[in-house]
C-alpha cells in the first residue's frame, strides 16, 4: 500500500472574490510545469442559472514551485471560451487536461451540451496554446473524440500522455442512462484512444478497469503516471446512485500495467481515503499524480465533487 | 452528357379509389398505418428478387407533442405498377435513453451489401438550445430487410473537429470496391428572425471507408451554392449511368422554407466523372415542380435506383412529405 500524507487544501473557490465566473467548484486539477511555478489548470463555475442550470468555465492559478500553498497569481479570464450555439461545447468546458507539444500547450477537454431526455451530453475537444498555457483556441468547432457504436455518449474526463513518441489519451464512455425516479443518471467507464499526432485519434474500445462496487459502477479521472518501470493509474469511481453523499460518493482507486492496455485494479493500494472530518470527510475524487523536484504529490477533490477546492497529498516513499 | 435534357415520365398507378398524377404511395390510406400521424418521408429502394421494398420514415407523437419517426415499408411488384404489401410494424426501434437516434430516424438508407442487407440511419436526438442533434448509425438486417438491428447504441460517424454537428442523411453506395458516402453535416445554427427558435445550414459531403463502417469525413461541402453562403442541401442519392456519376439531391432557403413556396426544397443535380469533384446543373435533371397538386410547393429527399433495367427517381412533394410520395421514371 502506498502512503499519501495529506498536506491540506490548496485552493478554495470561495476565497476568490470579485470573478463572475468562478463562484463555485474547483475542480479537476491538472499541472503544467515552468521553471519557477506550477500551473494548475481547473474548472470552475458562476453561480447557476435561473433554472438552476450551471456552464463550466476552466482556469488556472499558478503556485510557487518551492511552496505549492504560496499562490502567485489566478487566471485573468478563463483559458477558454464557450463553444457557439449548437456545438457540442456550448455550455461548458471541463474538465481540461494540457501538454507540451513542442513550444505550444495542448488541452484535451470534456465539452457539454444540454439534452431535452437527459440533462447532458459530452465530447471531447481539443485547443492549442501559443502563450504558455495562458489562452487557449479550439482546433475547430465540433470535437476531436466523438461519439462511436461502443462508445454512445458521455465522452468526458480526458487524460492526455505522452509515452514514447505516442499520444494517450485516457477518458471516460458512457454506458448507459439509468432512469431512476424519473432522473436520468449516467454510468461510465475508463477508456483509451492513441494517436501519432494528437489529432486523430485510433479507440482501443474496450474497457480499462474492471468494476468492484457494483455492476453499473462509475468511474473517472483516468490519472496515468509512470514510475519505476510500470503505468500507476490513479482514478476515482462511485456508486451508481445515490452517489452525492457519503456512503455512495467517490473514492481512489489504483490500478497498475506494463503495456497501458492489460490493467490491473488494486484499489488497496490506491492509499488515501476520506478523512474523518472536514473538506473531505464523505468523499474523494478527481486525483492527479505529479512529480516536483523529486517528490511525488497527489491533487485531489473533496466533498461535492470539488465545490470546495482542492487539496495535495504528498507521497511517501515510492510508486512500485 | 448527351445533347438535351434527360426525359422523365412521371408514374401514374391506380392506388385505391383513384389515379394520382406521379404520386404511388400515401399513407393515409393504409389502416396498417393507422397508428401514426401520417408522413412517408424520404422514400429509399432496396430492390429484392421479387419485390421493391421502398422504405420511408413515418411519424407518431410523443407524450408532449412532438414527432418521433419511426422507419416503415412498402413493397411493390418489379414493374412498381401496385403495392403487394404494407409493414404492419416498424422495421427498427428507435433508441435508449440518452441515445443519438432516440427521438428518431430519418432518413433510412438501405444497402445490399454482398450477401448482406444494412442501412444507414439517420439519428435524432433533442437538444437544449438548438432542436436537435443528429448522427449517422449503421444497422444490419437478418430478414431480407424486415427488421434491423443496430451494431451498437452509439452512431458510426458523428460530429467532429470540421463537422460540428447534424451529421446525417448518408447514403452509401460501393465502386470499385470503395465504400462512398455522401451526407450533410451542419455548418451554422443561427437565430435569422428575431422571433423563433434558431435554424441551420447544412451542406453536402463526401467520406470514403474499406469496411462500411469506419469513414473518415474531411470537413469539405462539395457542391456548390445555388442560391447563397446560407443554401440548406439535403439528401445526396448518387448513381452511375452512362459513364457519370449522377447525384440528385434537394436544397432550400435557411429561413422561410416552411411556409413560403419560393424558398421551399427543390431538387437539385450534379455530375462527376471522378466522384472528386462535381458539376451542379439543376437545369439538366428534367424535371420540375408541378403546377398543382401534391408536388406543387416543394419537392424534397430524391431517390435514385434502377430495377428491371429502368432509371427511377422517387421523391417527396408538399409538406415535406406529409401526404405520400411519388416516382418518375426516366425516358431518355
Amino acid at each position: 500500500m502506498f502512503h499519501w500524507k495529506k498536506l491540506g487544501q490548496v485552493f478554495r473557490p470561495q476565497e476568490v472574490s470579485g470573478v463572475s465566473w468562478l463562484q463555485e467548484f474547483a475542480q479537476a486539477p491538472c499541472v503544467l510545469h515552468f521553471p519557477d511555478f506550477l500551473r494548475v489548470y481547473f474548472s470552475c463555475r458562476p453561480p447557476a442559472d435561473e433554472k438552476g442550470q450551471y456552464v463550466s468555465y476552466s482556469a488556472f492559478v499558478d503556485l510557487d514551485r518551492k511552496d505549492l500553498f504560496k499562490k502567485i497569481r489566478l487566471a485573468s479570464q478563463p483559458i477558454l471560451t464557450l463553444g457557439e450555439l449548437g456545438t457540442f461545447d456550448e455550455f461548458g468546458t471541463y474538465p481540461v487536461s494540457v501538454v507540451r507539444n513542442k513550444d505550444k500547450v495542448m488541452a484535451y477537454y470534456g465539452g457539454w451540451t444540454r439534452c431535452e431526455s437527459v440533462p447532458f451530453n459530452v465530447a471531447i475537444g481539443a485547443a492549442v496554446s501559443v502563450d504558455g498555457g495562458q489562452t487557449f483556441t479550439r482546433l475547430g468547432k465540433g470535437p476531436v473524440i466523438s461519439y462511436s457504436p461502443d462508445e454512445p455518449f458521455v465522452m468526458s474526463g480526458p487524460k492526455i500522455r505522452r509515452f514514447n513518441d505516442q499520444w494517450v489519451l485516457f477518458y471516460i464512455a458512457g454506458k448507459k442512462w439509468i432512469d431512476h425516479q424519473g432522473r436520468p443518471e449516467p454510468v461510465y467507464r475508463i477508456r483509451m484512444a492513441r494517436s501519432t499526432d494528437g489529432l486523430h485519434w485510433e479507440k482501443l474500445n474496450k474497457d480499462l478497469i474492471e468494476v468492484r462496487i457494483e455492476a453499473d459502477e462509475c468511474q473517472a479521472s483516468p490519472d496515468v503516471f509512470f514510475a519505476n518501470g510500470k503505468y500507476h493509474m490513479f482514478f476515482c469511481y462511485r456508486h451508481s446512485l445515490n452517489y452525492r453523499g457519503k456512503e455512495g460518493g467517490y473514492r481512489i482507486g489504483y490500478a497498475s500495467s506494463s503495456n497501458l492496455i492489460d490493467w490491473k485494479r488494486e484499489d488497496e493500494k490506491a492509499g488515501i481515503d476520506v478523512s474523518d472530518e472536514g473538506w473531505d470527510s464523505e468523499m474523494i475524487s478527481y486525483p492527479h499524480v505529479f512529480e516536483v523536484d523529486g517528490t511525488v504529490y497527489m491533487f485531489y477533490l473533496g466533498n461535492q465533487v470539488g465545490r470546495f477546492g482542492f487539496g495535495l497529498a504528498k507521497l511517501e516513499g515510492e510508486l512500485n | 452528357m448527351g445533347s438535351g435534357l434527360p426525359s422523365w415520365r412521371v408514374n401514374s398507378i391506380e392506388v385505391y379509389e383513384g389515379i394520382k398524377k406521379g404520386k404511388i404511395f400515401d399513407p393515409s390510406e393504409h389502416p396498417e398505418l393507422a397508428q401514426f400521424v401520417g408522413y412517408a418521408q424520404s422514400p429509399q429502394a432496396l430492390v429484392l428478387d421479387d419485390r421493391v421494398r421502398i422504405y420511408f420514415s413515418i411519424r407518431k407523437s410523443d407524450s408532449g407533442g412532438k414527432f418521433l419517426s419511426h422507419v416503415s415499408f412498402v413493397d411493390f411488384d418489379l414493374e412498381l405498377r401496385g403495392i403487394l404489401g404494407v409493414a404492419n410494424s416498424p422495421v427498427i426501434e428507435l433508441g435508449k435513453l440518452g441515445t443519438f437516434d432516440e427521438h428518431g430516424i430519418f432518413p433510412f438508407s438501405p444497402l445490399k451489401d454482398g450477401n448482406r442487407i444494412v442501412a444507414y440511419t439517420c439519428g435524432w436526438s433533442r437538444r437544449g438550445s438548438v432542436s436537435v442533434e443528429t448522427s449517422t448509425g449503421l444497422a444490419v438486417s437478418h430478414d431480407n430487410g424486415l427488421t434491423f438491428s443496430r451494431v451498437g447504441d452509439g452512431p458510426i460517424m458523428s460530429s467532429s473537429l470540421h463537422e460540428p454537428f447534424l451529421v446525417g442523411d448518408s447514403f452509401v453506395r460501393v465502386f470499385n470496391g470503395v465504400y462512398h458516402m455522401w451526407y450533410i453535416f451542419g455548418i451554422r445554427w443561427s437565430c435569422f428572425e428575431n422571433e423563433g427558435p434558431p435554424d441551420r445550414v447544412y451542406k453536402i459531403a463526401h467520406a470514403t471507408s474499406t469496411d462500411g463502417i469506419h469513414f473518415t469525413p474531411n470537413g469539405k461541402a462539395i457542391i456548390a451554392d445555388k442560391l447563397h453562403e446560407d443554401e440548406c442541401q439535403a439528401l445526396p442519392s448518387v448513381i452511375y449511368h452512362t459513364g457519370l456519376y449522377h447525384m440528385v439531391f434537394c436544397y432550400r432557403e435557411a429561413v422561410g422554407f416552411r411556409k413560403e413556396k419560393s424558398r421551399g426544397y427543390r431538387l437539385g443535380y450534379a455530375y462527376s466523372s471522378d466522384l472528386l469533384t462535381w458539376t451542379r446543373d439543376d437545369d439538366r435533371l428534367g424535371i420540375a415542380m408541378a403546377d398543382e397538386g401534391w408536388d406543387s410547393e416543394m419537392m424534397c429527399y430524391p431517390h435514385f435506383f434502377s430495377c428491371s433495367d429502368e432509371w427511377h427517381l422517387l421523391y417527396n412533394g408538399n409538406e415535406f412529405g406529409k401526404h405520400g410520395f411519388g416516382l418518375a421514371t426516366l425516358v431518355r
